[in-house]
């Protein structure tokens, strides 16, 4: 243990000193250290209370759902042997240093926990945001805090019983793997059951998601159970749910213990793979949802079949979304616009019944916008710049970079079609309102990876990260600002028109984001030029 | 033919390529030798047109970023790069529709990935194979080319025997074809039967070039020149 100490020990050290000698990267941290600890300070401070505040039931629901946020994926990955313990240096040096497995295994997930250390401080200014918007009192803000740390802890805990309980043992594995998602589901099916037999209002959402029943699903539940028992002083909630998972946690414990662990080779080959996802992610180069593990991949229909010069680049790309994917274009980002779209037309709809359709739109495609910048980060064009094949192809450098982001320029207008033609179905309105939030919301997919590009211009391929996002963000403010402004003033002075105010909005906007689009790819082409 | 002149490459105040002069003629192996961090991959990549660098760089007298050059330049780079999600046979056909290449290209990449023992993997994804095997997928998408000139980055690294002995057979086909052909490599034995030209390489620098016939005329041992270069250079840093 005494190696693994002195290793950790060691790196710390070094990762601080190596930060210390890179100024810019100092920099970045400690604004981003700064600016946290700002808001953490400025969101505990006292004062400032809204005149009303929201219904506490929210809080219930948002906290139930961070917390199934936070436990599912960790318990997931439990699931697929410990992917995420260990490094490709831990397999080389540590599997085959002479130290129990158990220690092994403990500095794994203890490894693990030290990194989700800055999520916990994220939901830190959460808390204070909770006490301003709900009106709760600080002790009850430090407690909603205490219970996510509570609940990463117990997470780990339980992803060792699970881990001891399926290594080696893909049966059991595939079992786990449908009782963890089992809970979601469960707690979804009983918040469905609720709507659909009072009703789809919002006083029925609210009532739903603080149904007693839903505390009774284990982990997530229990802890929200335990919480909100305290908060509301509820002693027997509190008991039985503290009792709950303190046998969970000693079961673990005893599992753990007894356990004879043979992981190693379950490990080498996901950390593998792990490692070199993980190198590529680093660098900016391959989108998450790229790295498929060991999921089967269909292959009959094979061949490129279109494209010469720069377009084969796209027909590949069609290819390979064909394989990542079986509706292509269509995915879990697809989805959850899809969500957020109808739950922003539903609330603002129900919350103001009087409010015109246009104004559900222009609200319906902030958010949406908002949302696809967390799916827009890396396309198709960014992995393909990991690789030397697109800088080697014998074709002009603009219609390569054309041809490359061609499926993430393509993507976000496909999903605008169908999140806001959904919408639209559901919440009605002016059909020019919903082409034109379709194509607005699209125009944004082009603006996205046109500050992508910038900032790859700017910063370079092997660039710090940190200083890429930073200028990735401002990048994406700056080239957003003149199609905004531009379709207010629009609004401003057609104000006859404004029963289409979307559309008045929208028709700048997107002529403004295209053309900047267009403007950029322009631009840019040398950066095809090189792989630096 | 490969004309490389005054090549020198910066990363901020280091300096990895430090002017650089030679030439390749059609039909010539030339290798570039040299312990690990000599230079010799930066070059490389330079004369690939990856990176950006000071001086000239010619391909059969085309500007090395120009799409005349690419359009007969093969480069293998040292670590394979296929794409995860196209089989092998598919990544001929992207290689054949991105370089427009003209009819009987099918034919080429049959007997490409049947030189490579790769045959039987038509239909694997390119995140399925070895490293190995993946090498091999570079050579082939390379070779499909029909390129004039070929540049090889540590090419035996990771390949089976078999694979190193029908990578050796086609270098010395495609020499007698005319092809110019640089091989950055710091094992030695796995050249010298067939480089016509050599270039050691030290602290991004060429210490010593030679030429088949000159080592042969005056008795030189190739791998003696390359120690006394590499281990006194070392001794002095």
């Amino acid at each position: 243990m005494d190696s693994i100490v002195y290793m950790l020990r060691k790196t710390v050290k070094n990762a601080i000193i190596d930060t210390i000698r890179h100024p810019l990267r100092l920099i970045l941290y400690s604004l981003l250290i700064i600016s946290m600890i700002y808001a953490l300070v400025v969101s505990f401070m006292p004062g400032g209370a809204p005149d009303s505040s929201f219904d506490e039931r929210i809080l219930s629901g948002a906290y139930q759902a961070l917390l199934y946020f936070i436990s599912i994926p960790i318990l997931l990955k439990g699931l697929s042997t410990g992917t995420s313990f260990f490094g490709m240096s831990d397999v080389n040096n540590i599997f085959t240093a002479p130290i129990s497995d158990k220690k092994i295994l403990v500095y794994g997930v203890g490894r693990q926990l030290a990194s989700m250390l800055l999520l916990v401080v994220t939901f830190g200014s959460y808390g204070g945001m909770a006490m301003k918007m709900f009106d709760i009192t600080l002790s009850n803000a430090v407690l909603l805090i205490g219970g996510i740390m509570l609940m990463l802890v117990l997470v780990q805990i339980i992803t060792l019983l699970i881990f001891c309980i399926s290594s080696g043992h893909p049966g059991r594995a595939g079992f786990l793997k449908i009782l963890i998602f089992a809970m979601p589901v469960s707690a979804l099916g009983i918040l469905a059951v609720h709507m659909f037999s009072k009703g789809m209002t919002l006083e029925n959402l609210y009532s739903g998601i603080t149904q007693g029943v839903l505390d009774y699903i284990p982990i997530t539940g229990w802890m929200h159970g335990l919480v909100f028992g305290i908060i509301k002083g509820n002693t027997m909630n509190v008991i039985v749910f503290s009792l709950l998972l303190a046998v969970l946690v000693l079961i673990g414990i005893i599992v753990f213990s007894n356990a004879r662990l043979d992981y190693y080779e379950d490990v080498i080959g996901r950390a593998e793979s792990y490692y070199e996802w993980r190198d590529s992610m680093r660098s900016g180069k391959v989108r998450d949802s790229d790295w498929m593990g060991d999921k089967p991949i269909d292959i009959k229909k094979s061949g490129i079949k279109k494209g010469k010069g720069a377009s084969s680049i796209f027909f590949k790309h069609l290819r390979e979304g064909s394989r990542r994917s079986r509706f292509m274009f269509f995915n879990i980002s697809s989805v959850v616009l899809i969500c957020v779209a109808l739950i922003t037309g539903l609330v603002i709809q129900t919350a103001v019944s009087s409010i015109p359709s246009t104004v559900t739109y222009i609200a319906a495609v902030i958010i949406c916008v908002y949302i696809q910048f967390f799916f827009s980060a890396a396309g198709d064009w960014v992995k393909e710049l990991s690789k030397p094949y697109i800088f080697l192809i014998p074709d002009s450098a603009v219609k390569k970079l054309i041809m490359a982001g061609a499926t993430s320029i393509i993507k976000p207008y496909i999903d605008g079609i169908v999140a806001f033609g959904i919408l639209g179905i559901v919440c009605g309105g002016n059909i020019i309102d919903i082409i034109t939030a379709m194509i607005t919301y699209g125009s944004f997919g082009s603006v996205y990876i046109s500050a992508n590009i910038l900032a790859q211009r700017i910063v370079g391929m092997d660039g710090n990260r940190g200083v890429f996002i930073t200028f990735y963000m401002s990048f994406i403010v700056l080239l957003m600002i003149p199609g905004i402004i531009g379709g207010l003033y629009a609004v401003s002075v057609l104000g006859q028109f404004t029963y289409i105010a979307a559309t008045i909005i929208g028709i700048p906007v997107i002529i403004w984001n295209i053309f900047i689009s267009f403007m950029i790819f322009l631009m840019c082409k040398n950066l095809l030029n090189n792989i630096e | 033919m490969l004309n490389v002149s005054h090549l020198t490459k910066k990363y901020n105040r280091f300096i990895a390529n430090d002017n650089l002069s030679f030439i390749v003629n059609d039909g010539e192996i030339a290798v570039l030798a040299g312990p690990n961090g000599a230079g010799k991959s930066t070059a490389i990549k330079c004369i690939a047109g990856l990176l950006r660098f000071e001086g000239e760089i010619e391909i059969n007298g085309f500007n090395n970023k120009s799409v005349e050059a690419k359009q007969i330049l093969g480069y293998i780079p040292e670590i394979p790069a296929p794409f995860e999600l196209l089989t092998v046979w598919e990544h001929m056909e992207f290689i054949a529709r991105a370089y427009r290449l003209a009819d009987g290209w099918k034919e080429r990449a049959e007997k490409l990935i049947k030189r490579m023992e790769l045959d039987d993997k038509r239909n694997k994804l390119g995140k399925g194979l070895s490293k190995g095997m993946q090498q091999k997928i570079s050579i082939c998408c390379a070779l499909l080319i029909e390129p004039k000139t070929v540049l090889f980055d540590e090419p035996f690294v990771g390949l089976d025997p078999h694979a190193i002995k029908e990578l050796k057979a086609m270098l010395l086909e495609m020499r007698e074809q005319g092809i110019s052909i640089i091989i950055s490599t710091h094992m030695l034995d796995s050249v010298e039967e067939f480089w016509d030209k050599v270039f050691i390489m030290m602290n991004g620098k060429i210490e010593a070039e030679r030429t088949r016939s000159y080592v042969e005329k005056n008795g030189e041992n190739l791998e003696e020149l390359f120690f006394s270069i590499t281990e006194k250079k070392e001794s002095k840093t």
